[in-house]
C-alpha cells in the first residue's frame, strides 16, 4: 500500500469516524433533552376544574376510553384491579355516564417492571394511567415528576385520605422525602413478614412427645400461642422438624441476590438485634451498615442455612412456596400477603394443615421489613384518564370492592376500619400475624431514593456472596457494600460524607 | 454510407433506451430495499449510534438527574473495573470450553451419522437429536434448572432413591461454571453436527470412491480429501458458536443468575446487571460498546476467513 493510499484510508477512516462520533454526540445531546426533569415538589392544590376531583355527572358524559396500569407479575393482588375490572365498568357508567374498555396492563417481575415503565414515564407517556410500583421508587418516580402528588388528590378529594392502621402504611407506601410527610402514593397491597408452619406437624401427639422427650418443652401447637416465641426456642422448633434423610428440612428462608430478596430477609435479624442499615437524615451508610452488630446478624441468619435444603442460597420467594407446598420443610419465612397460597387443595400441603405467625423475638424485640405496594397516578395522563385514575381510586376504596379484594382475592387490610374489620380478620390465617407486624414500630421500610435500584443491587451481590461462600466474612459484605452505597450517595450529592479512600479498590 | 450512418445514429439512439429501464430498474430494486432499510436503521443504526453517544453520558434510569456528559469516563472506569475483567476472561473461558467440547462432540456424532443413510430410524434420531437446538434458550435454562434442583429435581430423586446423597450443582462454587458448559454442550453439539454432516456432504463423491478405490488410509482421507472441503463449513460452525457463545446471557442468568457469588457471572450478565438492575444506563452502554468491538473483531475473523475460501476458490 503507497503512503498516499494509506493516508487517504486513514483520512477516510478519521471522516468515518468523526462523521459517527457527530451523529453519536448530538444523539446523547438529544436524549438528555428528552429526559424529564420535572419538578419534584409537585403542583399547588387543585383548581375547581382540576381533573384530580374525578369525573361528575357532566363532565365525562357519553365518553368512551381505555385504560391501562402496570402490575406486579404472578401476583394476584396486584391483578385484582382487572379481576374486578367489570364492577367498575359498571361503576363508571352508573355513577359517570362514560364506558371504559376492558383494561389493559403491563407487569414484570419487581426488577422487570421498573425497566418497563420507566422509559414510558420518561418519554411522558400515558401508555399506564395508574400503576402499582414498588414503596422503594417512590423517590425515583416523584423527583423527576412522573407521578402525581397524592396530597393533591387528598385535597380535592378528602373521602380518599384514609385513616391508616399505623404510621407504616403512610411512611412505607407514601411518604418522599422520608420524614418530610409529602405523600405520593396510595395503598394497594400491603405487606409484612411472618413464618408459615406445618400445622398438622406441630398438633402430631407423636411429635409433641418426642419433642417434649427431647428438649423438656411443651411443643407449641397454636399461632397464639407462638406470637411472642423467641427466636432461640423458634429455632430450636426448627431444629427439631429438620430431618433432611426424610426429605424435610426444618425452615426455608430467602438468600437470593435476586432483587431485594437476601436483604429483606435479613434485615429482621439487624433490625430486632440493633443494627442500623443507614442515617435517614444525613443519608449515610458507611459506619453504620457495615457494624459489628449487624455482622452477627448476617452470621446468624446465614447460619440458619444448615435447617435448608443445600440450594438455599438461591432461594426466593418461588421457592418457598414450592418447597413448602411440596411438603419438603417444616416452615417457611415468608411474605405474609403469600399466605393465600402457601398450602393449596392441590398441593401436598393442604391449606387446612398451615399456620402463620409474626416473626420471632430476639430478646423481647421485633422489627421486621416491610413489603408491599401502592398505586401511583401517571402525571402524563391527559385530563379524561386523570379523572379515570382518580375515578378508579374512589372505587377501589369503596367497601364493596374493598371486600371483594380482600375476601375474595387475598388482599390484606392497611386501613384503622378494614383492620377492626371481624370478618377480614377472619378471612384467613395470615392476616392477624400481619396486622401484629403492622402495628406501630414493629416494622420499617429501607431506602426511597432514586439511586434504590444501584446501592439495592450492590447490597445484594455482597450479601449473596456470604450465602454462597465466595465472600468469606459477613463483615467483609457489609464493609463492600457500605462503602459501595456511601460513594453512590455522595456521587448523587446526597450526602456531604465522602466514601472510604479505598472504595475502588474494594471488590468482591 | 447513409445506411451506415442511419445504423449509426440508431445505434446511439439504443444507448439511452436501454439505460432507461436499467434505471427503473435501480427505483424498482430501491423501493424494494426500501421498508428494510427503514426498519434497519430505525431498529439497528440508530439504538446504536444512540448506544455510543449514552457510553459518553453519566445517565441512571433511576436517578431524577439529567444525562451529564463526562467523556471516556465509563470507558475508564469500566477498564478498572475488576469484576469486569474476571467476566471478560470468564466469558472466553466458557466459549474455549464450550466450543471445544462442542466442536469435537459434533464432529464425532456427525462422523457417526454420516453415510448412515440406510440406518434404520435415522431421520426420527436426527430430529429428536436436533431438538436442544430449537428449543428457546429460556426454556432449557429453566427445565435444566428444575431438573438440577436438590430438592424437587428429578436427577436427585435417582441419586436419593440410590442411597446416594443429594447434591447441588448451580449453588456449588466448584460444579456451577461446569454445568452451565454442560448445559451449553447438550444444547449446542446439535449445531456442530448439523455443521459437520454440511462439511462432510460438501465433499465430492467422485473425489471420496477414487480415495476408496485407491484405499487411502483414514488419516491420509481426512487431510487430503475430506479437510480441503470440509474446513470451511466447519469454520464457519466454530466461529458462529464463538460469536454466540459469547454473547450468552440468558443461560447463566436464568440457571444460576450469575452466582454462587461472580462464578457464572458472564460479561453479559455483567452487562444485563449494570442497565437492568442498576439501570446505570451510561456505563452498560459503555460496556456494551467494547462487546460490540469484540463481536466485530470476531465476525471480522470469519469474513477473513470467508474472503479466504473465495481466493482460493478463484
Amino acid at each position: 500500500m503507497s503512503e498516499e493510499t494509506k493516508m487517504k484510508l486513514d483520512r477516510r477512516r478519521l471522516i468515518k469516524a468523526g462523521a459517527a462520533a457527530g451523529v453519536a454526540i448530538p444523539a446523547a445531546g438529544l436524549l438528555a433533552a428528552c429526559s424529564s426533569g420535572g419538578d419534584a415538589e409537585g403542583g399547588a392544590a387543585p383548581s375547581a376544574d382540576s381533573p384530580l376531583y374525578g369525573s361528575n355527572a357532566e363532565n365525562m358524559q357519553g365518553k368512551t376510553l381505555d385504560f391501562a396500569y402496570s402490575r406486579v407479575a404472578g401476583w394476584p393482588p396486584s391483578s385484582a384491579p382487572a379481576t374486578l375490572w367489570p364492577d367498575f365498568q359498571a361503576y363508571a357508567k352508573e355513577k359517570y355516564g362514560y364506558t371504559v374498555n376492558d383494561i389493559t396492563f403491563i407487569e414484570g417481575g419487581f426488577g422487570e417492571l421498573f425497566q418497563k415503565i420507566s422509559p414510558t414515564l420518561a418519554s411522558g407517556s400515558q401508555d399506564y394511567n395508574l400503576l402499582i410500583v414498588d414503596s422503594q421508587w417512590l423517590g425515583a418516580l416523584s423527583e423527576p415528576g412522573w407521578i402525581v402528588k397524592a396530597d393533591d388528590v387528598f385535597a380535592a378529594n378528602p373521602e380518599l385520605d384514609i385513616e391508616p392502621f399505623s404510621s407504616l402504611v403512610t411512611n412505607t407506601y407514601q411518604v418522599y422525602p422520608d420524614g418530610s410527610g409529602i405523600r405520593w402514593g396510595f395503598p394497594q397491597m400491603p405487606d409484612t413478614q411472618g413464618v408459615f408452619m406445618r400445622k398438622d406437624m406441630l398438633e402430631d401427639p407423636a411429635e409433641q412427645a418426642a419433642f417434649k422427650a427431647k428438649t423438656g418443652k411443651d411443643l407449641p401447637t397454636t399461632a397464639e400461642a407462638m406470637y411472642e416465641i423467641e427466636f432461640t426456642d423458634l429455632v430450636e422448633i426448627i431444629e427439631f422438624f429438620h430431618r433432611p434423610d426424610k426429605e424435610m428440612y426444618g425452615t426455608a428462608m430467602m438468600y437470593s441476590k435476586e432483587y431485594d430478596f437476601f436483604s429483606c430477609a435479613y434485615y429482621p435479624f439487624a433490625y430486632s438485634t440493633g443494627g442500623k442499615i443507614w442515617d435517614p437524615v444525613t443519608l449515610d451508610v458507611y459506619g453504620i451498615l457495615n457494624s459489628d452488630v449487624n455482622a452477627a446478624a448476617m452470621d446468624q441468619f446465614v447460619g440458619l442455612m444448615k435447617y435448608q435444603p443445600k440450594d438455599a442460597a438461591s432461594f426466593g420467594i418461588g421457592n418457598l412456596l414450592d418447597l413448602f407446598n411440596g411438603g419438603k420443610c417444616f416452615s417457611a419465612w415468608q411474605w405474609l400477603a403469600v399466605g393465600k397460597f402457601m398450602g393449596g387443595p392441590d398441593a401436598v400441603v393442604k391449606p387446612d394443615m398451615v399456620l402463620s405467625i409474626p416473626l420471632p423475638k430476639w430478646n423481647g424485640k421485633l422489627i421486621g421489613a416491610m413489603g408491599g405496594q401502592p398505586w401511583v397516578i401517571n402525571s402524563y395522563n391527559d385530563e379524561d384518564h386523570m379523572r379515570v385514575a382518580v375515578d378508579v381510586l374512589k372505587w377501589w376504596y369503596t367497601k364493596e370492592t374493598q371486600d371483594k379484594f380482600i375476601l375474595e382475592n387475598g388482599g390484606l387490610p392497611w386501613s384503622k376500619e378494614g383492620a377492626a374489620n371481624p370478618a377480614y380478620l377472619e378471612v384467613a390465617h395470615y392476616v392477624k400475624p400481619f396486622l401484629y407486624m403492622l402495628e406501630e414500630g414493629r416494622s420499617q421500610d429501607f431506602w426511597h431514593l432514586p439511586e434504590y435500584a444501584e446501592m439495592l443491587a450492590v447490597q445484594q451481590e455482597a450479601f449473596n456472596g456470604v450465602a454462597t461462600g465466595t465472600v468469606k466474612t459477613s463483615k467483609e459484605a457489609l464493609e463492600y457494600a457500605a462503602a459501595k452505597q456511601q460513594q453512590i450517595l455522595f456521587n448523587a450529592g446526597r450526602t456531604k460524607t465522602a466514601p472510604p479512600e479505598n472504595v475502588d479498590s474494594l471488590t468482591l | 454510407m447513409a445506411k451506415s450512418v442511419e445504423t449509426l445514429e440508431k445505434s446511439i439512439k439504443d444507448v439511452p433506451k436501454a439505460k432507461k429501464p436499467e434505471s427503473k430498474k435501480n427505483w424498482f430494486s430501491w423501493g424494494l430495499l426500501a421498508p428494510v432499510l427503514f426498519f434497519f436503521i430505525l431498529m439497528s443504526v440508530v439504538p446504536t449510534i444512540w448506544m455510543f453517544g449514552l457510553a459518553f453520558y453519566d445517565y441512571t434510569l433511576t436517578s431524577a438527574n439529567k444525562p451529564k456528559l463526562i467523556g471516556f469516563k465509563n470507558f475508564v472506569d469500566f477498564l478498572a473495573n475488576q469484576q469486569l475483567a474476571g467476566s471478560v476472561s470468564r466469558t472466553f473461558i466458557f466459549l474455549l470450553c464450550a466450543v471445544v467440547l462442542q466442536t469435537l462432540l459434533g464432529i464425532l456424532i456427525g462422523v457417526l451419522f454420516w453415510k448412515n443413510d440406510k440406518m434404520p430410524g435415522r431421520r426420527f434420531a436426527l430430529t429428536l437429536f436436533f431438538t436442544p437446538m430449537v428449543v428457546t434458550p429460556i426454556a432449557t435454562s429453566l427445565f435444566w434448572k428444575f431438573i438440577l434442583d436438590p430438592t424437587l429435581g428429578v436427577i436427585n430423586y435417582f441419586v436419593s432413591v440410590l442411597g446416594f446423597e443429594r447434591f447441588d450443582t448451580l449453588t456449588d462454587q466448584t460444579l456451577a461454571f461446569p454445568t452451565l458448559v454442560f448445559v451449553d454442550t447438550w444444547m449446542w453439539t446439535p449445531f456442530m453436527t448439523l455443521m459437520t454432516l454440511a462439511a462432510l456432504g460438501s465433499v465430492p463423491k467422485a473425489e471420496l470412491e477414487a480415495a476408496q478405490v485407491d484405499r487411502l488410509p483414514i488419516i491420509r482421507l481426512i487431510r487430503t480429501v475430506i479437510w480441503p472441503h470440509a474446513k470451511f463449513i466447519l469454520g464457519l460452525g466454530i466461529l458462529l458458536r464463538t460469536i454466540d457463545a459469547f454473547k450468552t446471557m440468558d443461560l447463566a442468568y436464568v440457571m444460576t443468575g450469575g452466582g454462587p457469588g461472580d462464578r457464572t457471572e458472564l460479561i453479559a450478565v455483567s452487562l444485563y446487571r449494570f442497565a437492568f438492575k442498576s439501570f446505570k444506563l451510561g456505563y452498560s452502554s459503555a460496556v456494551s460498546v467494547f462487546l460490540m468491538f469484540i463481536a466485530i473483531a470476531l465476525t471480522s475473523i470469519y469474513l477473513y476467513i470467508l474472503n479466504a475460501k473465495k481466493k482460493s476458490e478463484a
